[in-house]
């Protein structure tokens, strides 16, 4: 099985430069649908999906390999050596910051700058450091989660199949917007919100632009500040945009931070 | 498709329709409905909330106004709500069927299903978003115990592979244990044997004679018990029967040596033989013995004594053809399926009783051949032949 059919890989845009960019947990690389399309003049995007998350090969998933974030991040190597990128920006969302973190370590080469979009280092509370959760909440999320994927995943995509007047919906709800194994989703959110990146972020060589939300209860304004501070001459933007994901919620605001930057 | 007659207008249906008196009131229907209203900016901010859900809550309506959504919902249920509705909303438009927690002001979890849908400008920018909420805490509470279901089954299941595992482990550990053991018995046997045949070369008298050959006879039943025992456990192993064909040799006299063993072991019971082998015979030599050894040996154990037991082996038409027949009680049909099955005993006295894989062996070693081990059983007879075809 090749690397892009793993993850799924679509290459867009005319560009010389490459835009890579990773979607975070709970949904797939729609989460961009706003936004890449606005670089692809300028730059050859690449979207993919995690192993687990929308048209990516489920078989290829394996607990062991993606019990922490290196596995995802080994994944954005394969993808970048496969597509030969170098010197590419890193665009990632939420817990995807930090794979490309990740990522632009094992592979300094491959990507020059890195855009995160609500990062954070880590989301349990930790001593002096806030990471807005504890670790019960998180718990709570785990099992909540359980709950809802069982009428989500497997029941919801045919019942909307069915509604012959508009089968353009079904087809794609079924083919896109979010899918995922509602298994491999809970070891993903564990993986998630259990992850600690804080000490890799001093390590951080590459350019990077922190996009931070307002009032985003996923990562808070407190938590951008302190990537901000660990990564070295790294840049933070707080955005008008509200909730945690901007790149959907106010595509205009994102684009334009980013070009600003790229 | 075909329209439908409940979607006609009545006055098409009645020449006199009924009219009601009752009109809807619309304030009233969205105020007190049988389900929560709340409608969202797209920032998330509350504008408007029915009575039904402030009620549900605790707070008034206009208490209510410019929290967030987030404010309702349990930490779970945001975080949720975050990272899955809101970008499946702003995507497609719409939500249906969200399991959800409400926090009332008490502290109190509600469980509601929500749906929503996000009114859009001409340019797909949200205007807002409308959620009605359901109040679920029944179909929440069977989902529960479905799950809980659910991961009960898989971790019995999980369990039962863990003591299959154990299990197997245990099985090949005891199979290599008796491997070993039986050839650890050859040695001493091999020792008694040849003590019997030194005493054996001075004059005894005849009671003295007697018991050493039976000695004798009695260290060869056992090489076939433990040359079984040690077939089986190597069957098992994974090393099967192996063969080593000679078909220079003749095989006749390997099988008189077999009938004269058991004649001498056994001079009370009579065994008739009649062996016609014309063409070499492409089978190992020592392996034919043990089957016959083997099939004799059930024979004489469950053939009625006062009846001879017979051997027959003949070459005829390309094919190698040997049965052993006895007199006596047939094979019971219950337990025909299970005759060559390893550790298979019919009903005898527990002193007769061997480990029931004389005749599992026999099998075994007939398939090695690629041959047949079959059985006919009547009040007449009860027959074991094995074919081999002689080409091979």
């Amino acid at each position: 099985m090749t690397v892009s059919v793993r993850n799924n890989v679509h290459v867009k845009g005319t560009g010389e430069r490459a835009m890579l960019f990773a979607h975070g947990f709970g949904c797939d690389q729609n989460m961009w649908r706003f936004v890449a399309p606005a670089f692809e003049k300028d730059f050859k995007t690449v979207l993919f999906d995690h192993v687990g998350a929308g048209g990516s090969d489920l078989s290829a998933y394996d607990p062991a390999k993606y019990s922490t974030l290196s596995g995802y991040a080994d994944d954005v190597v394969e993808i970048g050596r496969d597509l030969g990128l170098q010197g590419a920006v890193f665009v990632g969302h939420s817990v995807s910051s930090m794979v490309g973190v990740l990522a632009s370590l094992k592979a300094p080469a491959m990507f020059s700058s890195l855009v995160l979009v609500g990062p954070s280092a880590r989301y349990i509370d930790d001593g002096d450091y806030k990471g807005g959760f504890s670790e019960k909440q998180i718990d709570e999320l785990l099992e909540f989660l359980e709950a809802n994927h069982m009428g989500w995943s497997a029941q919801m995509a045919p019942a909307i199949m069915g509604n012959a007047d508009r089968p353009e919906l079904g087809e794609e709800l079924t083919n896109s917007f979010c899918r995922t194994d509602p298994d491999i989703a809970r070891d993903f959110a564990r993986v998630t919100f259990t992850s600690d990146s804080r000490l890799d972020l001093s390590k951080v060589t590459a350019p990077t632009l922190i996009l931070q939300c307002s009032e985003d209860i996923i990562a808070s304004t407190e938590v951008g500040e302190y990537v901000q501070r660990s990564i070295p001459g790294s840049k933070l933007v707080v955005l008008a945009a509200t909730g945690h994901c901007p790149n959907l919620s106010a595509p205009d605001e994102v684009i334009s931070a980013m070009r600003a930057f790229v | 498709m075909k329209s439908s007659r409940r979607c006609a207008p009545l006055s098409e249906m009645m020449q006199n329709p009924p009219s009601s008196s009752i009109i809807e009131d619309l304030e009233d229907l969205y105020e007190n409905a049988p389900c929560g209203y709340l409608s969202l900016e797209p920032s998330g901010r509350i504008f408007k909330v029915n009575r039904t859900l402030s009620n549900w809550i605790g707070c008034a309506p206009d208490q209510l106004v410019g929290k967030r959504l987030h404010d309702l919902l349990s930490i779970a249920g945001r975080m949720f709500y975050e990272t899955h509705i809101a970008p499946l909303l702003r995507m497609q438009g719409f939500f249906n069927e969200v399991a959800l927690d409400l926090i009332t002001e008490k502290g109190e979890r509600l469980p509601v299903i929500a749906n929503a849908t996000e009114r859009r400008d001409a340019e797909g920018r949200a205007i807002s978003t409308r959620i009605t909420l359901l109040k679920a805490t029944d179909r929440r509470r069977y989902e529960r115990q479905l799950l809980d279901a659910r991961d009960q089954s898989r971790s019995a299941e999980a369990a039962a592979q863990i003591s299959l595992q154990n299990e197997r482990e245990t099985s090949e550990l005891r199979e290599q244990f008796i491997a070993v053991l039986g050839h650890d018995l050859r040695n001493p046997l091999a020792s008694i044997s040849a003590g019997a045949r030194i005493l054996l070369r001075t004059p005894k008298n005849e009671a003295e004679t007697r018991v050493l050959r039976m000695m004798e006879t009695t260290v060869v039943r056992m090489s076939g018990l433990i040359d079984d025992i040690l077939d089986f456990a190597r069957g098992r192993l994974g090393g099967g029967v192996t063969l080593s064909r000679d078909a220079e040799r003749a095989l006749g006299p390997v099988l008189q040596q077999v009938v004269d063993e058991l004649r001498a072991a056994m001079p009370d019971r009579k065994i008739e033989s009649d062996f016609q082998i014309a063409d070499p015979v492409n089978c190992d030599r020592s392996r034919i013995g043990q089957l016959v050894s083997n099939l004799l040996g059930n024979a004489l154990t469950h053939g009625a004594s006062d009846k001879p037991v017979r051997v027959f082996a003949s070459t005829d038409h390309g094919v190698f053809e040997l049965w052993v027949a006895n007199a006596g009680d047939p094979i019971p049909e219950a337990a025909m399926d299970q005759l060559f099955q390893p550790f298979f005993r019919g009903q005898v006295r527990t002193s007769e009783q061997g480990l029931g894989l004389g005749l599992h062996i026999a099998s075994e070693i007939a398939k090695a051949h690629e041959g047949t081990l079959t059985v006919k059983s009547s009040a007449d007879e009860t027959r074991f032949t094995f074919l081999m075809p002689l080409r091979s």
